[in-house]
């Protein structure tokens, strides 16, 4: 019994790496799972969650990581993306780790993806049902900076006492003549909790609401799962004379030309030289092999 | 230590091994399949899902017996009601998964039942509003998830609105259902199960007849 037992888990693993399925031992992951089922049935409520140290420091991505582990399995295919980027160290290093613990196959493509973890960005390419996004959150409680005490925010979430945050909004305007908050941008999920949406752009917060994927973050330092469904409500907090506004350029990608895309400002010399180009690097690239160029437009 | 567990009943004395029904062949893949099918049902409401065939105690549907295997451990109470509480189900989950069976449903974090049970859902563990997440997860075994749809389900995870046809269900459900989802952020969630088949109701959901 006891032999046998001791084959099939050899015969599950990837590789000889000596780890677990995907890192994390199965305890860890029953109780990981539970949580993000409470997660899905409570859209934008923080679940705590007992929140393991992971191979890399905090700040890199251990919720999110922990997250992928748990739901990831061999028939899936990971994509991993750091600020829209397929090809910076956090998103190769994190690919490389699957790869490696879990054996799953690895894509750049969006819509090849089936689990997509992000750090700070959501894809360009339309999402689709069945695929899984898996946001790196640093700090999940978005009345943190405004009230300290994790009694009192848990309590301010339960009567949705939200009046503080749209003062924090309306002081940008009272300033700036305008909501000068660009990323993390709080919103509210199915009308009832304001919650953080991980330090995307608020460029991005449009396209999580109604997305037919499963939105799934995760905070590894502060150990907190939260989710949103596919098909649910989520609004960007702001005012009926101040309407929610998502940025833009004047400028267009320097290599596929997109006028839509969200753009990243590369500085190019000592001498004032600048170029945008896309930040999903594979949306430009997609574009590219379709003979979308800078000249083109 | 020896004298230790003779003076108390440990956890092994009571277990019955023989007739001992089997658990997953490979624990790893196959909890992690049956975790994805339960994150898409509740995600999802109302989409059927379908495990593999495999073993399961006597009156215990496959999908239920799964999602147990996948789901409890030594962290999770686990309360059966009284019609389902059998010894090959018990010695099952203990060997397993080695849970806790409780017998006050609101100590427990899952429940499995048939939809007949006494009293009505407000029994489980609610989850309070400061902490909704500690609420129980219901699974309830029914006669049939496909039936004739006479249900609408919306809400959270359903586009538009999506009909379900469970069969199996008494006249009180539809009441005890609405009033779980007055209740939000607390409230139970639902799994329901027909042999292989798989049907999520989160508290989100709203049902309509």
């Amino acid at each position: 019994m006891t032999t046998a037992s001791l084959n099939q888990h050899t015969d599950t693993r990837a590789d000889n790496t000596g780890y677990n399925f995907a890192y994390l031992d199965e305890q860890t992951k029953r109780m990981i799972r539970r949580c993000l089922l409470k997660a899905v049935a409570v859209p934008g409520y923080q679940v705590p969650f007992g929140g393991r140290e992971m191979p890399l420091p905090y700040g890199w991505g251990t919720g999110g990581m922990q997250v992928t582990a748990t739901v990831i399995g061999s028939d899936d295919a990971l994509k991993v993306i750091d600020q829209g980027a397929d090809d910076t160290t956090n998103a190769v290093s994190i690919r490389r780790f699957f790869a490696r613990t879990a054996g799953v196959v690895t894509t750049e493509s969006t819509s090849e993806a089936s689990v997509i973890q992000t750090r700070h960005r959501i894809p360009e390419t339309p999402l689709s049902s069945g695929q899984i996004l898996v946001y790196q959150v640093p700090i999940p409680e978005p009345l943190r900076f405004i009230e300290p005490r994790e009694t009192e925010t848990r309590k301010m979430h339960a009567l949705q006492e939200y009046g503080v945050m749209h003062v924090k909004l309306y002081e940008d305007i009272a300033r700036f003549g305008h909501i000068a908050t660009t990323y993390a941008y709080p919103v509210k999920v199915n009308g009832h909790y304001v919650m953080d949406p991980s330090p995307i752009p608020k460029f991005d917060n449009p396209k999580m609401h109604g997305s037919p994927a499963l939105q799934l973050f995760g905070a590894g330092r502060e150990k907190r799962i939260y989710a949103i469904p596919p098909f649910t409500r989520v609004e960007s907090l702001d005012f009926e004379d101040h309407p929610f506004e998502i940025q833009g350029w004047d400028q267009t990608c320097e290599f596929c030309g997109s006028d839509h895309s969200f753009l990243d400002e590369v500085v190019t010399d000592d001498e004032g030289g600048r170029i945008f180009i896309c930040s999903d690097t594979d949306y430009c690239n997609q574009r590219l092999n379709t003979g979308a160029s800078k000249e083109a437009v | 230590m020896t004298t230790n567990n003779e003076s108390r009943p440990s956890v092994t004395s009571a277990l019955s091994l023989a007739g001992l029904c089997a658990g997953f062949d490979d624990p790893v893949q196959q909890s992690q399949q049956v975790f994805r099918r339960a994150l898409t049902a509740l995600s999802e409401p109302g989409t059927l899902q379908t495990v593999p065939v495999s073993d399961a105690p006597e009156r215990i549907n496959i999908a239920s017996y799964q999602l147990c295997l996948a789901l409890l451990d030594a962290e999770t109470p686990l309360w059966i009601a009284p019609p389902l509480r059998t010894d090959a189900l018990v010695s099952a989950l203990r060997f397993h998964c080695g849970c806790r069976i409780v017998d006050q449903p609101e100590q427990a974090e899952f429940a499995l039942t048939s939809p007949d049970f006494d009293d009505d859902l407000s029994q489980f563990a609610q989850g309070s509003h400061e902490y909704p997440d500690r609420s129980t997860t219901l699974i309830v075994q029914v006669e049939s998830l496909d039936a004739t749809a006479n249900w609408t389900l919306s809400g959270p995870g359903i586009d538009g609105m999506r009909k379900v046809g469970i069969a199996g269900l008494d006249a009180r459900w539809p009441a005890m259902l609405s009033d779980n989802r007055r209740r939000f952020p607390c409230g139970v969630d639902l799994l329901f199960t027909a042999g292989t088949g798989l049907m999520g109701l989160p508290r989100t959901t709203r049902v309509e007849i």
